[in-house]
């Protein structure tokens, strides 16, 4: 009990320490480009979210190692989870963003985020040209372990064109879009059927059939009709923490709340999980 | 002081040259090395002002132009993106260097944060360590009267390359741990 409190009284005036000695410590390191006191507050990296969330690493960067008295110490991470939030998100409610800090920085059963795991991805927008005019889509990727190490992989992706002329057809038809049972008597000569009208042909296959958006790309760029431009915005989508569902994204603005921050927030059951996680790796 | 550093990397090369290149960086190496890569972006942002600055000469700023690419893997790409425009566009490392040293202003100036961020090193499929260190740059343009008529902050984020080399000196083979230079990703970012 002693210990502990010792503990706890310890944790508390180190954080006093820092956040009084935060503004000198940055005059000190002043370069000839001014204060650099906000680029120290900014998670600059993904890298640097999961340290800061894990509490690998001190205010200025440098790494902690399994062994240090401060690594994934959860008095600091119940403090400091609350910089790594996009303060000026109207998608994070006070109270869920209070009770997941508590969760995951529960002394019991602390929960960490793991590069290496699945259930985190990577969204990025990019600008294909389609037929010769350019349109926006989503890429969707994972680390991927191979041989001796990790790399991204494709998973999934959104294009409107693509999702357009799926499961858009009216439901009268829709109802009438099936081969008969008896069609195999007949040697299938009804078969035609499927083929007639190519707003309905995916209502002719088996029940669990879900188009496949990721190689109706590799299709397309192989095919010449598809061509990359450019990449543009970057977002991850986080499932690693059991419940809940976080969005991580880059805040490009002044200030100390800015760089790579929670920026959405939700508390999600176990079914939701699994029907989200479908959408990013189908 | 030239010297000093020589020696120091040699003692650095020596030091590590019975580790296996299958294990895992250990703390203090991957202090190591970083060191050793965070020379390479030091160079490369000295190479940069060298090059943007409208006093060096045409001559001396291309044979620089050289020396900094010969920092990089070959292949390898400056995207840029501003606060305004977040579609990345592309340039290779040389043809980057080359707009920054045609830029038509009369005067420049390139600082640098003192500030620069090192990832972890991570394995990729075919066993070299790769990282990124983040460093700032605040780039100023001026026209002949001296008024300053563009300013941008970017943050640049650069592969770093590691790989675990060996080298025969005096017929002993010597281990060392090789630093290049990859993609750089600069983005304008907001005023810090």
């Amino acid at each position: 009990m002693k210990a502990t409190f010792k503990k706890i009284s310890f944790h508390l005036f180190l954080i006093l320490f820092l956040v009084s000695a935060y503004p000198v410590f940055s005059q000190k390191l002043s370069s000839v480009t001014g204060d650099e006191t906000n680029l120290y507050a900014q998670t600059k990296q993904v890298n640097q979210f999961f340290r800061r969330f894990n509490n690998e690493e001190d205010r200025f960067g440098d790494r902690y190692y399994p062994g240090d008295s401060l690594y994934r110490d959860n008095a600091f991470r119940s403090v400091y989870l609350n910089m790594l939030f996009d303060m000026q998100s109207s998608q994070i409610n006070s109270d869920l963003k209070k009770e997941f800090i508590a969760q995951v920085s529960d002394n019991n059963n602390p929960l960490f985020l793991d590069f290496h795991s699945n259930y985190w991805f990577a969204e990025l927008s990019a600008i294909f040209s389609y037929h010769g005019v350019n349109k926006n889509l989503l890429l969707f990727l994972k680390l991927e372990q191979e041989n001796l190490g990790y790399k991204w992989v494709l998973t999934n992706i959104y294009f409107s064109e693509f999702l357009k002329n799926f499961f858009k057809g009216d439901e009268d038809k829709v109802e009438k879009s099936f081969l008969h049972p008896m069609s195999h008597e007949l040697d299938f000569m009804n078969i035609h059927k499927a083929f007639d009208n190519p707003k309905y042909i995916e209502y002719y296959a088996h029940k669990d059939y879900h188009p496949d958006y990721l190689t109706l790309l590799f299709y397309e760029i192989k095919k010449g009709e598809m061509k990359f431009v450019n990449s543009g915005s970057l977002k991850f989508h986080f499932f690693q923490v059991d419940g809940w569902y976080f969005e991580v994204s880059f805040v490009n603005r002044s200030g100390k709340n800015s760089g790579w921050l929670i920026t959405k927030l939700y508390k999600i059951s176990d079914t939701e999980k699994e029907e989200l996680i479908k959408f990013y790796l189908p | 002081m030239f010297r000093t550093t020589i020696f120091f990397i040699a003692l650095f090369f020596v030091s590590i040259a019975n580790q296996a290149i299958s294990q895992d960086i250990s703390p203090e190496r991957k202090q190591a090395i970083d060191s050793l890569a965070l020379e390479k972006v030091r160079d490369l942002s000295k190479y940069i002002s060298l090059i943007g600055d409208k006093k060096t000469e045409f001559s001396e700023a291309n044979r620089v132009i050289d020396r900094a690419v010969e920092l990089f893997m070959d292949d390898s790409e400056v995207g840029v993106s501003s606060i305004y425009k977040p579609e990345v566009n592309y340039y290779p490392v040389r043809e980057y260097l080359e707009r920054l040293m045609r830029l038509n202003y009369d005067k420049v100036d390139i600082e640098w944060y003192k500030i620069q961020y090192v990832s972890d090193l991570e394995k990729q499929p075919d066993g070299t360590y790769v990282g990124v260190i983040t460093v700032f740059q605040k780039f100023s343009g001026y026209d002949k009267e001296g008024n300053l008529v563009y300013q941008d902050v970017t943050k640049k984020d650069i592969t770093v390359y590691v790989k675990r080399k060996e080298t025969q000196i005096g017929g002993r083979l010597i281990g060392f741990w090789d630093v290049m230079l990859g993609d750089i990703r600069v983005k304008e970012t907001a005023k810090p």
